[in-house]
């Protein structure tokens, strides 16, 4: 049938409407395929449920397929929409869910909550749909399904218009080309509209090559229509009568749908001469881009289009001007021309009544990378970055950190996790030297380089580059070459002020706008990731495990102890455990200490993850070290000559006891201060038994004072200068962090109201210590957790109050886990603002926290609710919110110290102002973990060796081991999949009777079945 | 550019009919190449010439276009194609090791095909496919979730 008028539509609309009740007495299953629908099984999803309706017989039930809604990470999914209008969603599916649905939910019409995929979402409900609103609702491939969405209406409406309204309207809305520039639509039109000539195009510009990007692929999938109707519009305001979409030639389904499209466009009349009986010509043609990123500019598709290369051409004359065939031409993007219908329709007041003053509407995104909802989505302009990737993204996959999201891809900028506020609008993302971009959206996470990461893009860049002018040309490989350089650890310093003033000729000088921004992940890298250039440059090592060049194995580059993981490893799979415990002890003081309470970070990054679970690294050390020690077998790394230089080190923790060990292989002479009357520092007053028992504690302790290292109990050094006068040459201050912060509300000095730190300290030391019954707990660290867990070992019923939620806890996560085995109360979201109680405490009122805007570690700030109090009895108060170093005393020797109480020495060589004077551990860095504690104490003994010998201080670079174990490894050929060894552990019930250790060891079969999963890595090269 | 190997006779044929379906003009000279990478695999020197003496067009021109766009190959491909994703999503989710797994196991480099003409393997920029990364593609059909192990089982069935 001919459209010829806007009754038509409506009476099409009508039928259309008929035709729909009449499908909804059925029951309807919705497939939806789209390119990666399909990749992931959609279509074997159909015929299944094609064959299990056809076997059962099944009638009243139609089958529909539509393209898919956005929520990809879904993939495969469907929708049954019940008789009665019910909505069901199902998603993950493969042929045996699909079964199952068939027979519950059709034949015996039961929901099947496992598969059921929760609407409600923050996924679904953050996103405001406007352009993607009819994806998957609709059949692409059917006009009468958009028509009765009221498409063409809009077109209908316009041509009733005189075309400088139909500019104006657009103008009015604000619209900004969602291609990436983000130049005022209405405005473009404008120059094309006055243009004087006869011939004028309108091109639609799907030519989308950013890698990371399939915004437009989506939307000509789902809906081609919009697109189509929306360049019909567009032709009408500017007097063009022929329209290009010019589509990737990877896209062909896009394209197959588009040819539909038009087809039946112009079967209806939409499309053609007279459209509308309104005297308006119009036809559109489609031409395949043959691959060249570059054709996105504009330009060089237009050159692309006339049977060119895709050279770009200097502008102006801009194309609105001279454009195709040297004729007047507007170039937009997908997004924007199926944004113009809905302005048209619906008036631009309405269209411009969400965004921000600046950026009207809404805009779709392309979110993957390392999240964990990927998929198509479309947000209002003004949303932030937080809100994108933790409500409506869920987040990022296996726990990982959030590191940054690219936006723009190669012509972008990165978002860093400080800036997660950062409303998306094109200006303020410009004040981060970010752009919006065409919508790829890249997440990327704590084991992404960005260093590596700009030489990607770089290499993209120049791959792209279409090599007319010169500083495209030679300016891009020689930056490559600088960032190669620098992944291969052979960077200089110099290098980045290079790369800035390269960076910045470039985009001054180059033609185009692949050229202007090609350099712009470099510059945004370098702005807000400079640390991790110059850890590359100046230290040859990569922080996130990524430039292959700068270690050996990932978990070993990821150890703060550097621990050549892999070798140890593979002696242990072949049941040398003693060569094991000798590897082990080359790098490690305290390997019994760390096989027990290390948070290994090595295991985070354990390629045998990918297939999959991590080898129990830390698991695999605490055999090797318990079996050293029960079968009393010892290492100790040969000591050099006797070097008269005394040493004194503050403090017995594992710095301290780091630091000695490394001093006294060279020879020196150490002397340990301890001011109390044990040794071991937090390892002793901190940890509680059943994570480390005291008596391996205490042997490992002595191993290191058979290396001729003193230990002095019971001596607190007032003033350090004393020491240089005892003739001690250098002194290392690792006094740790023993103090608790406050959190300065009335009621904290009654009786019974404990500091986390005192409490372990006394209940360590074999204090009484008297608690009661009911025992509250605050704060979310380590340290908190060990308090709750001591509490529940002397009778007490436990609850942590944290302000924050659980995810955000600053714990070990295994930790918080055994805390919830043993029953204790985990309260989040809640602040104590005032402990009562007549000298003895007995309540504390609390306030309930909600979370607002990101913070600048990525977490959310906690804000006090309202009229929330409330009461919590208690027998006592542990306060467990942060521990600080009690360095008050260390200024009165000229130390300086910060607000905080942390020492103040030179990060890269723990050097302090004062001469001869180093600081590390806790006490410096403020509470982290022992194995960070263990390597500060390596740190700084390499800086006093150096400061000894007369050498400049410099960071510790060369971290090559001693000896490169070559073991011999015979690959399987498949590797397949096995889970990790069972570690026992005692029952909860037991566990929480007495302080004995909890965690068993591994037996030697055991450990050599789990040492057997190491992939070893490090034979990548021999191979 | 020189190292051509002759065109058949079924291959002239078919260009012959290319240039002539779309009207022997060069207003179509895209999509004419477009049409012989397609039937034919690649776009061979001899039916560049070809193109160029019909269309009237310079043979530099149209070599310039080949050369350019990454759809067009100059050498003949192997029974099956497979395209391995680089672009920043697939990459971010390990398309790299997936890459030199394909490259070890099979002994070629992207660009090439192997000795055995069994398959031609190709690195392309984002099939748009990001949220089911890392993709390959052999022969059109998308795999997505790739991990090295799979590569075997995946390309074993192409033989």
């Amino acid at each position: 049938m001919i459209i010829k008028s806007v009754e038509d539509i409506s009476t099409l609309k009508k039928e259309v409407e008929e035709k729909k009740s009449e499908i909804s007495k059925n029951t309807q299953i919705i497939v939806y395929g789209g390119t990666c629908g399909v990749a992931s099984g959609s279509k074997e999803v159909l015929d299944e449920i094609n064959l299990e309706i056809g076997r059962r017989k099944i009638a009243d039930i139609v089958i529909l397929e539509h393209s898919c809604m956005g929520c990809c990470y879904l993939e495969p999914y469907i929708t049954i929409i019940d008789r009665d209008g019910t909505n069901t969603m199902y998603g993950y599916l493969n042929n045996e869910k699909v079964k199952e649905i068939v027979e519950r939910h059709i034949v015996r019409g039961e929901i099947v909550n496992d598969y059921v995929i929760d609407q409600n979402a923050p996924f679904f409900t953050h996103q405001v749909k406007r352009i993607t609103a009819l994806l998957g609702k609709i059949d692409p491939l059917k006009i009468e399904d958009y028509i009765f969405y009221d498409g063409y209406q809009a077109l209908a409406k316009v041509l009733q218009m005189d075309r400088k309204e139909v500019v104006e309207e657009i103008k009015k809305s604000g619209l900004k080309g969602r291609g990436g520039a983000g130049f005022p639509t209405g405005i473009k039109w404008e120059f094309a509209s006055a243009a004087k000539e006869e011939q004028k195009y309108i091109v639609c510009n799907a030519d989308e090559g950013d890698p990371g990007a399939y915004m437009n692929r989506a939307e000509l999938e789902g809906n081609p229509h919009a697109v189509l109707e929306g360049m019909a519009i567009a032709a009408y305001a500017i007097g063009a009568n022929k329209g290009y979409i010019y589509v990737r030639a990877e896209y062909p389904l896009a394209v197959e749908t588009l040819e539909i499209g038009i087809a039946q466009a112009r079967k209806f009349g939409l499309l053609g001469k007279n459209i509308l009986e309104a005297s308006f010509d119009f036809d559109i043609e489609i031409f395949l881009g043959s691959g060249a990123f570059v054709c996105g500019e504009e330009t060089a598709l237009l050159a692309s289009l006339e049977q060119k290369r895709g050279n770009p051409r200097p502008r102006p004359p801009f194309p609105a001007i001279k454009g195709l065939f040297g004729k007047p031409t507007v170039i937009n993007n997908v997004g924007t021309l199926s944004n113009v219908p809905l302005i048209i329709q619906r008036g631009a007041e309405w269209w411009g009544s969400i965004g921000t003053d600046t950026t009207k509407g809404t805009k779709v995104f392309s979110l993957t990378g390392k999240i964990n909802n990927s998929g198509l989505i479309e947000v209002p302009m003004g949303i932030t970055m937080g809100e994108i990737v933790f409500d409506i993204g869920g987040g990022i996959p296996d726990g990982k950190k959030y590191k940054a999201a690219q936006l723009g891809g190669p012509s972008g900028g990165c978002v860093p996790v400080e800036h997660l506020n950062v409303p998306i609008d094109y200006e303020s993302l410009k004040k981060i030297n970010c752009i919006m971009g065409s919508g790829a959206l890249v997440v990327l996470d704590e084991d992404a380089c960005m260093v590596d990461t700009a030489r990607f893009f770089s290499e993209f860049d120049i791959d792209e580059s279409c090599g007319q002018c010169l500083p495209c040309r030679r300016g891009l490989p020689v930056m490559i070459n600088i960032l190669e350089g620098i992944t291969q650890g052979k960077g200089k310093i110099e290098d980045l002020n290079t790369l800035n003033n390269l960076a910045e000729a470039v985009r001054k000088t180059a033609l185009c706008a692949l050229g202007q921004t090609a350099a712009s992940p470099t510059l945004s890298t370098i702005q807000h990731f400079r640390e991790e250039y110059e850890a590359h440059i100046a230290e040859k090592r990569c922080p996130a495990g990524v430039c292959a060049s700068l270690f050996k194995t990932k978990c070993q580059n990821a150890c703060p102890v550097h621990q050549d993981i892999s070798a140890y490893i593979a002696l242990v799979t072949e049941g040398k455990i003693e060569e094991a415990y000798r590897v082990i002890r080359q790098r490690n003081p305290i390997p019994i200490v760390l096989g027990r309470v290390c948070h290994h970070p090595c295991e985070g990054k354990c390629e045998r993850g990918k297939l999959d679970k991590q080898v129990a690294i830390r698991h695999i050390k605490r055999f090797v070290a318990d079996y050293a020690y029960e079968n009393h077998f010892e290492y100790i790394p040969q000591t050099k000559q006797n070097v008269d230089e005394k040493i004194a080190i503050v403090g017995s923790g594992p710095a301290g006891l780091s630091a000695a060990y490394d001093l006294a292989i060279d020879g020196y002479k150490v002397t340990i201060f301890e001011a109390l009357p044990v040794s071991g520092g937090m390892l002793a007053v901190g940890i509680p038994d059943y994570r480390l028992p005291r008596e391996i504690l205490n042997y490992e302790i002595d191993q290191i004072k058979k290396m001729g290292v003193e230990i002095k109990l019971n001596t607190k050094i007032e003033n350090v200068d004393d020491l240089f006068k005892e003739e001690f040459k250098a002194v290392f201050l690792a006094i740790g962090a023993h103090g608790e912060s406050r959190m300065n509300i009335p009621g904290e000095d009654l009786k019974n109201v404990f500091w986390g730190t005192e409490f372990l300290r006394n209940v360590n030391l074999g204090e009484k210590v008297d608690i009661g019954n009911k025992v509250v707990v605050i704060g979310g660290g380590n340290s908190a957790i060990d308090c709750a867990r001591v509490a529940k070992r002397m009778g007490a019923d436990v609850t942590i109050l944290y302000r924050r939620e659980k995810k955000d806890m600053p714990a070990i996560e295994e930790e918080i886990e055994a805390a919830e085995q043993e029953e204790i109360n985990i309260e989040c979201l809640s602040v104590p603002v005032e402990i009562m109680g007549n000298g003895r405490a007995n309540r504390v009122k609390c306030v309930r926290m909600e979370l607002k805007e990101f913070d600048k570690s990525g977490r959310r700030t906690p804000y006090v609710i309202k009229d929330s109090e409330y009461i919590i009895e208690v027998d006592s108060i542990i306060e467990s919110i942060g521990q600080v170093p009690e360095s008050d005393y260390l200024t009165n020797s000229g130390i300086k110290v910060r607000k905080n109480k942390t020492i103040i020495a030179d990060p890269k060589t723990l050097a302090t102002d004062k001469e001869g004077i180093f600081a590390g551990g806790d006490a410096f860095s403020g509470a982290l973990t022992v194995s960070d504690a263990v390597a500060a104490g390596q740190k700084a003994a390499y800086s006093i060796k150096r400061y000894l010998k007369g050498e400049p201080l410099t960071p510790i670079v060369e971290r090559k081991d001693p000896d490169r174990y070559l073991i011999p490894f015979a690959p399987d050929e498949e590797s397949e999949e096995k889970p990790r060894v069972k570690i026992t552990e005692k029952d909860i019930k037991t566990r929480i009777s007495n302080f004995e250790e909890i965690i068993f060891n591994y037996s030697k079969e055991e450990v050599m079945e789990e040492a057997g999963r190491c992939l070893r890595c490090d034979t990548e090269e021999v191979i | 550019m020189d190292k051509i190997s002759g065109i058949t006779e079924d291959e002239i044929t078919k260009t012959d009919k290319i240039i002539n379906d779309n009207g022997e003009s060069p207003d179509h000279l895209v999509k004419i190449l477009q049409d012989i990478q397609s039937e034919l695999g690649y776009v061979p020197m001899e039916a560049q010439r070809m193109a160029a003496d019909r269309l009237g067009v310079p043979a530099t021109r149209i070599y310039g276009i080949v050369s350019f766009y990454n759809f067009f190959r100059l050498f003949p491909p192997g029974r099956h194609s497979v395209n391995v994703c680089l672009g920043t999503a697939c990459y971010v989710k390990g398309a790299k090791d997936v890459l030199n797994e394909v490259e070890t196991e099979y002994g070629v480099k992207a660009g090439q095909t192997t000795a055995d003409r069994r398959f031609s393997l190709e690195v392309v920029r984002c099939l748009g496919c990001c949220a089911i990364g890392p993709v390959i593609t052999v022969n059109g059909k998308v795999y997505g979730r790739m991990k090295t192990a799979k590569v075997k089982e995946v390309l074993g069935k192409y033989n």
